[in-house]
């Protein structure tokens, strides 16, 4: 069964702002889904969605069997949801912010300490300090304590990550991996590509839009262009230069390396590319061909919707 | 129930743990009721007067020296020139001239009619009011004894014009303003805590994100409602029994009626007062569109609720919209439990349209929460 059911899910702002445009996905139980996308894609507003605190304007949403619109009531008892922005009392104790939500879910801490305990031990030391006297990530731990409490069945994380240093985040996606374990659904959204790959599947969202599902293994494998990377003096004068290329091809900065995807046979091809970068006076460094990652498939994908 | 109990044990520990909010309630009603009253007094007790006397004669003389052995007016001598007078008036160093015509005494003595002018610097209106009765009280007094000691008889329909007799009690002697104004106090306080602190705490929830975090949970809406009413509730009645305390000990006024009843009407309007603090923290976005709200309806409530000007003067118009003023209600319940030990029969109707007000804002507050947005 699935444990989350999107169909055709259209959200317009002020008449004007399409934030969200025939949305439509499936969560399968126990799977951990990722929504990759860059800010403004309209993650959030799916989020809102999708925990009951916003409603579409025309689309129909199945969670775990209930619809979400109708039986809001009683998909909240059966989700959990941790927002973008830390939401618990500031003035309220790290154990007391817990008890008050375990409360609020009909719920007591202890009942479900199993499901939590991984996470509370590390927050523990500091139950009787303010919860807006925290550091970023001890505040986000909490916050997770609190979606968890009540043994929900659907997790929802909204770029829990953001502004989350590296060490935090790969902690993070370790602590995710054990509420899977645990047969919680977990739905997380992240502007992150390179957290993209630990997810079971990912959707791809852009300007309110589904561009893509898929795992992450089989994003990468249907990348369509092949790929190679080189380092250059003057990345800007290469970029411009690049705009006059006369092959089939999708360029763009990556770090202080230049990504380029050619769509063309390389056996004739890559001469061609190397005389023209000479012609234009480019210096470079070796161009190397390499596997893509999930942003290359992201810009990949949205160019070639852009094309459409 | 567990819900409730949990949502009002939060309240009273982020109210104790504010230190501003909680200096605020125990700190503004003193600071209030200390200041207010006693800045707040139409009492004038000082008058400075200043004669022109064309005529010079005995009575004029002895009218003038009747004024020194009042303790309310500060006589700035006499003087001949009119446009002299004017200029003290015009900087504020007298506020009232008597003119005395000339042959004044002459024509008093002859029956003929005459008259003595009073200019008073109508600026603040009650003390003119109050300086011109005053002149008129201290020189009518001597036009009586004048009359008795020179037998000039003269009928009621030969009393001289503007010589007036008449008896202007502007101010009542036994009417202490306090009276008025410290229960006035009361009503702003109870007011300012249901409606004002109310407002703001649930539009800071907003603020924070912590309201979406408990929405998504399944507690009811007036779960919710209900768990954030009941401590500013009692906070409200501990407020107004503090209140009560300091007009007891500070300015020795004693509640005439019924406490409990006091207390029971109380309730009623703190309940108006908080269903209406919700209201407006649903329709604001943050605490400073909730504060201009709150400040908005407070200030029209305070202005027509007969605090500050008596309602028996405002406009038919200005009456009925105080049909819509709760703060009108109560205050005509405090004035008459607390001043004239009114029982509930004469305050029955107050009670009725409070208690209606009552249910029909907080159920507005309940149905303008918004769970979930559009």
């Amino acid at each position: 069964m699935e444990a989350l059911s999107v169909q055709k899910v259209n959200k317009v702002y002020d008449k004007t702002v399409q934030a969200l445009q025939d949305i439509t996905f499936e969560i399968r139980e126990g799977e951990l889904f990722g929504l990759v996308g860059p800010d403004g894609a309209g993650k959030s507003t799916l989020f809102n969605i999708l925990t009951t605190l916003l409603l579409p304007d025309s689309g129909e949403i199945r969670i775990l069997g209930m619809d979400l619109i109708n039986d809001y009531k009683l998909v909240r008892q059966e989700i959990g949801y941790l927002p973008g922005t830390f939401s618990l009392y500031p003035d309220l104790s790290v154990k007391e912010n817990l008890d008050f939500f375990a409360v609020m879910y009909k719920s007591n801490i202890e009942e479900n300490m199993d499901l939590i305990r991984p996470i509370w031990r590390q927050i523990e030391p500091f139950s009787k300090r303010k919860a807006g006297k925290l550091s970023g990530g001890m505040k986000q731990k909490l916050a997770l304590c609190c979606a968890l409490i009540h043994r929900p069945r659907i997790l929802f994380l909204d770029e829990p990550t953001t502004g989350v240093d590296p060490v935090s985040r790969k902690e993070f996606w370790e602590i995710l991996q054990t509420i899977k374990t645990q047969g919680i659904t977990v739905l997380v959204s992240t502007p992150y590509m390179d957290e993209a790959t630990l997810c079971d599947r990912i959707a791809l969202i852009q300007n309110g839009k589904i561009l893509g599902i898929d795992t992450p293994q089989s994003i990468i494998q249907h990348f369509k262009g092949t790929l190679y990377t080189f380092r250059s003096a003057d990345i800007f004068s290469l970029l411009k230069a690049l705009e006059d290329c006369p092959l089939q091809c999708n360029y763009y900065p990556y770090g202080e390396y230049c990504h380029i995807a050619f769509y063309e046979d390389m056996e004739t091809a890559m001469p061609q590319f190397l005389q023209f970068l000479e012609e234009q006076g480019q210096e470079h460094g070796e161009i190397k061909p390499i596997q893509p990652s999930i942003e290359d498939c992201f810009i990949e994908i949205v160019k070639m919707h852009r094309h459409e | 129930m567990r819900t409730i109990l949990i949502l009002i044990k939060k309240e009273f520990l982020q109210v104790f743990r504010n230190p501003l909010l909680l200096s605020i309630l125990i700190v503004a009603p003193m600071v209030q009721f200390m200041i207010f009253p006693f800045c707040a007094d139409y009492e004038i007790k000082v008058l400075d007067i200043v004669f022109i006397d064309h005529d010079g004669s005995s009575v004029t003389q002895d009218i003038i020296h009747s004024f020194d052995a009042s303790d309310i007016f500060v006589p700035h001598g006499i003087i001949h020139n009119k446009k002299e007078a004017n200029r003290m008036l015009k900087h504020d160093k007298v506020d009232i001239i008597v003119e005395f015509p000339n042959h004044f005494e002459q024509d008093l003595m002859n029956g003929n009619a005459t008259r003595i002018a009073i200019t008073a610097n109508a600026i603040n209106t009650t003390k003119a009011g109050i300086g011109v009765g005053y002149t008129q009280e201290i020189i009518g007094g001597y036009m009586q004894e004048f009359k008795e000691k020179n037998m000039v008889y003269t009928s009621a329909e030969e009393t001289p014009a503007n010589v007036n007799l008449s008896y202007i009690y502007w101010y009542n002697e036994q009417m202490n303003y306090k009276n008025l104004i410290v229960p006035g106090i009361l009503v702003i306080l109870v007011t300012l805590i249901g409606c004002y602190v109310t407002a703001l705490n649930l539009v800071r929830e907003k603020e924070i994100g912590t309201i979406e975090q408990v929405n998504v949970t399944p507690i009811r809406r007036w779960q919710f409602l209900i768990g954030k009413m009941i401590p500013f509730w009692i906070l409200g009645m501990a407020e107004f029994i503090l209140g009560i305390g300091i007009m007891k000990l500070v300015f020795g006024i004693t509640v005439q009626g019924s406490i409990p009843l006091l207390l029971g009407i109380t309730a009623i309007y703190l309940l108006v007062m908080l269903g209406l603090g919700f209201f407006i923290s649903s329709v604001s976005e943050n605490q400073l569109q909730a504060m201009f709200i709150v400040l908005f309806l407070f200030i029209i409530f305070v202005l027509l609720s007969g605090l500050f000007t008596p309602t028996e003067g405002m406009p038919k118009w200005a009456h009925h919209i105080n049909y819509l003023n709760p703060m009108s209600f109560y205050m005509e319940v405090i004035k008459k439990i607390v001043l004239k030990g009114s029982t509930f029969i004469s305050v029955q109707k107050e009670t009725i349209i409070l208690s209606v007000m009552a249910v029909l804002v907080n159920t507005g507050a309940i149905l303008s929460y918004q769970e979930t947005s559009k």
